[in-house]
């Protein structure tokens, strides 16, 4: 007896995991191979975003317009970078990959992904009308293409100083054209106030004031040779700068730990003036001041001219996704005709934006959402996206900004100032990727905001910048700076 | 008889009341804040007037929340996970626990060594994944709960209750003919329902709270508990993870709909806690006294 209820139990554990086994054993990602009617199910990888994939309209709208059944995964909103290694090292089967710049570099280099030139050069005449010459540049490694570059909404700028200017009409004010008047703005609303006048966050350190001095974009072009801005020399004087404002209680004291939140919750309250202002949270923080304090209002100062009487804005326009098939997929040839149907110039108008006289409509040769049909079936589209049609996008995407007067407001005002500038691409924009900038750039970036805040912040004298630009150069920045040149010197003949 | 309180005694009983009445303010205060911010009107949040009180009441938040397919959905995820989680690992941690308490188990000492060893050493994140992955659980609902589901510091606690029983029942059962099964379902486990009711509770909360798991081995929407939502929520409309990312920028969750989504997902084991919280405590000296 003793024997057969051990036997019992070990039995019914058995039976358990089996079950269990079993269950799974159609794994979603598998595919079902080729269900006899030829197109097979395929399935993509896409990044964190807070819906359900599988259930927005958007998916449903792409197996129409297809004939493609796609069961979409998401990367982890957090860790997704290892989630991703640990799902590339155990060859779990997706057939096309949606991709940050830094995952793409670190598959294409380990041999994951599929490279693309033939497959696109047989199936892809839409992907080929749809991006351009430059965009190549970016996803080709040794004379190969491993993604579909995905670049953003073309040339557009995100963020400018706005400033209470109902307190600036109270106190007689104009706005400020150089660091130098804004300093003295900031120094009459202090004392008029007695607050704070700037806040700021730890995440956007520079934009127009850095662009005033001179530091406009990560890599820049000094008579033919690329700097990166930590080597820049106007970086000191930025630097001493906002210091100076610093130490005096022009700029606020918490603003290497803040978020964005936070700092527009110290505008909103009334406790700073002035902030450099994200037309995306325009709409909500200017709603929220105007709660507080029915008579103010926001002005955007124009971007700040530097020493040589010209404003200055720094763009990057670099591939920001990758679409990638994975050398796993057994679809390839399929995974590309999706992607190329997704390209066709109706079908994708129809994906971004949707049908004309449903979704949006055209006022002026500008799209205009319709709402809340265009919530309702496309607030996600960008999610799905693999890969857009360059020429058209940028125009096709401000409809998205149009679905809020003040959001709109803001961007075009933005733009439109900006316009009025001297608008400079990072010339990196178009780089291909480079192993020495790939490999080191995150680290970097990070060693440099560190550091940049400690000197605003005071916590290191400006005098000892030196000695650390050694040190920025010995972890990388100096073979980063070296093989980025050599790339620059290929294409300036 | 009264003892009489000296200066010093009460003294050191105000400050006593004073220090813990601070120490729990600081863990209370958190949430009443949050309370009011899900109360409370966007502009207010934003602003960071809302202290204790909402400023701008509604509850469209709420509203929000419970009509939002992808939070009712974990949360359905959740309770079956607590409750399938708990009774599966109640009952094979039971059953482990039994035999190895029985001294006249053969190997019971190496039995007992394997478990702890486990408790004490694993494989690590990155074998324990590939271990999932080739038995078919990743992305699947009972990966959530099965590898979790023999607990050996839980099966411990048991297996030395089960000890301080008397062995006269088991063995007078054993007299009148039972079997090893019907001894321990008949006499031993309706003497153990303290020990049971506490192990069971650990298994609940463990389950609920969890969120790891979840995180390494779900991507699949449909399976996602609670504890995950909240936190691709939170993340997502963080400021590191919206940098560079217009797009995901323009479509923001509102932080008095965060909040009410907190406080949505805290309640049901908010409501369950105080009723249980004696079983916590007694639960751990269950079974460490042998009488």
């Amino acid at each position: 007896m003793k024997k057969g209820s051990w036997l019992a139990i070990v039995l019914v554990l058995a039976i358990a995991l089996a079950a269990c086994g079993n269950n799974s054993a159609p794994a979603p990602g598998s595919g079902s191979g080729g269900d006899g009617e030829g197109n097979p199910n395929l399935t993509m990888l896409m990044q964190y975003s807070l819906f359900d994939p599988n259930a927005d309209p958007v998916a449903k709208n792409i197996e129409e317009a297809t004939g493609y059944k796609v069961t979409y995964e998401m990367l982890p909103a957090e860790s997704s970078d290892e989630k991703l290694n640990l799902m590339v090292a155990n060859k779990q089967n997706f057939d096309i990959m949606k991709l940050g710049s830094a995952q793409f570099y670190k598959l294409a280099t380990a041999g994951a992904l599929e490279p693309l030139n033939d497959l696109i050069d047989s199936q892809g005449p839409n992907i080929k009308a749809a991006i351009k010459e430059d965009s190549w540049e970016s996803v080709t490694i040794d004379g190969k293409i491993y993604a579909i570059p995905e670049t953003g909404s073309g040339i557009s700028v995100g963020e400018e100083l706005v400033v209470r200017q109902d307190w600036m009409d109270e106190l007689g004010l104009k706005h400020p054209t150089t660091p130098d008047e804004l300093y003295e703005v900031l120094k009459a609303i202090k004392k008029a106030k007695n607050i704070v006048p700037l806040t700021g966050t730890k995440d956007s350190i520079y934009g127009d004031i850095a662009a005033a001095f001179g530091v406009l974009n990560d890599w820049n072009d000094v008579d033919g040779k690329l700097l990166h801005k930590a080597e820049l020399p106007q970086m000191k004087e930025f630097l001493t700068y906002m210091n100076k404002l610093y130490s005096e209680g022009l700029l606020d004291s918490e603003m290497p730990i803040n978020t964005s939140a936070k700092a527009i919750e110290k505008f909103s309250s009334g406790n700073a003036a002035m902030i450099k202002l994200a037309w995306w949270s325009a709409s909500s923080g200017e709603a929220a001041l105007v709660k507080n304090f029915p008579e103010a209002k926001i002005g955007i100062i124009p971007y700040l001219v530097g020493k040589d009487g010209k404003s200055s804005i720094g763009v990057n326009l670099a591939t920001t996704w990758f679409i990638a098939i994975p050398k796993i997929s057994k679809h390839k040839e399929h995974a590309i005709k999706l992607l190329d149907t997704k390209l066709k110039k109706d079908i994708f108008i129809k994906l971004a934006i949707g049908e004309e006289g449903v979704h949006h409509e055209v006022k002026d040769g500008k799209y205009y959402p319709i709402l809340p049909k265009f919530n309702d079936d496309l607030t996600n589209a960008s999610s799905y996206m693999t890969g857009v049609n360059e020429y058209d996008y940028p125009a096709y995407w401000q409809a998205r900004v149009r679905k809020d007067p003040v959001l709109q407001s803001y961007y075009e005002a933005f733009q439109e100032n900006a316009a009025k500038g001297n608008i400079v691409v990072d010339p990196m924009s178009i780089a291909p990727p480079i192993d020495a900038v790939s490999k080191n750039k995150q680290k970097l970036t990070k060693l440099l905001d560190d550091t940049v805040l400690m000197y605003i912040a005071g916590a290191q004298s400006i005098d000892s910048y030196d000695t650390f630009l050694t040190q920025w150069m010995a972890e990388g920045g100096a073979e980063s700076v070296k093989e980025a040149n050599e790339w620059y010197q290929t294409i300036s003949k | 008889m009264t003892v009489k309180t000296s200066f010093s005694e009460k003294l050191f009983n105000f400050c006593n009341y004073l220090f813990f009445i601070l120490v729990g303010l600081t863990t209370l205060l958190p949430f009443v804040n949050l309370i009011a911010k899900s109360f409370s009107s966007e502009a207010a949040v934003i602003s960071g007037k809302v202290n204790l009180l909402p400023i701008g009441f509604q509850t469209g938040t709420y509203m929000y929340v419970l009509k939002d397919s992808m939070f009712l959905n974990s949360l359905k995820n959740s309770i079956l996970l607590a409750i399938v989680g708990t009774a599966l690992g109640l009952f094979l941690t039971t059953i482990t626990a039994y035999p190895l308490s029985r001294v006249q188990l053969r190997g019971r000492k190496w039995f007992l060594l394997m478990f702890i060893f486990t408790m004490l050493f694993s494989g690590g994140l990155i074998p324990t994944y590939l271990l999932m992955q080739n038995i078919g659980l990743v992305n699947q609902f009972p990966v959530l709960f099965l590898p979790a589901a023999i607990n050996v510091f839980n099966m411990l606690i048991i297996k030395n209750y089960f000890e301080g029983l008397p062995d006269g029942l088991e063995e007078s059962a054993k007299l009148d003919g039972a079997s090893n099964i019907r001894v321990l379902f008949s006499i031993v486990l309706p003497l153990s329902l303290p020990v049971l009711a506490t192990i069971a509770l650990f298994f609940a909360v463990a389950f609920w709270n969890d969120y790891f798991t979840s995180m390494i081995y779900i991507t699949n929407q449909d399976f996602k508990p609670l504890q995950l939502y909240l936190k691709e929520l939170l993340v997502s409309s963080s400021s590191e993870f919206l940098k560079d990312n217009v797009d995901a920028a323009l479509n923001t969750t509102p932080q008095s709909i965060q909040a009410a989504s907190i406080l949505l997902a805290t309640l049901p084991i908010l409501m369950v806690y105080p009723f249980l919280q004696k079983y916590f405590v007694k639960g751990v000296l269950v079974g460490s006294v042998k009488g």
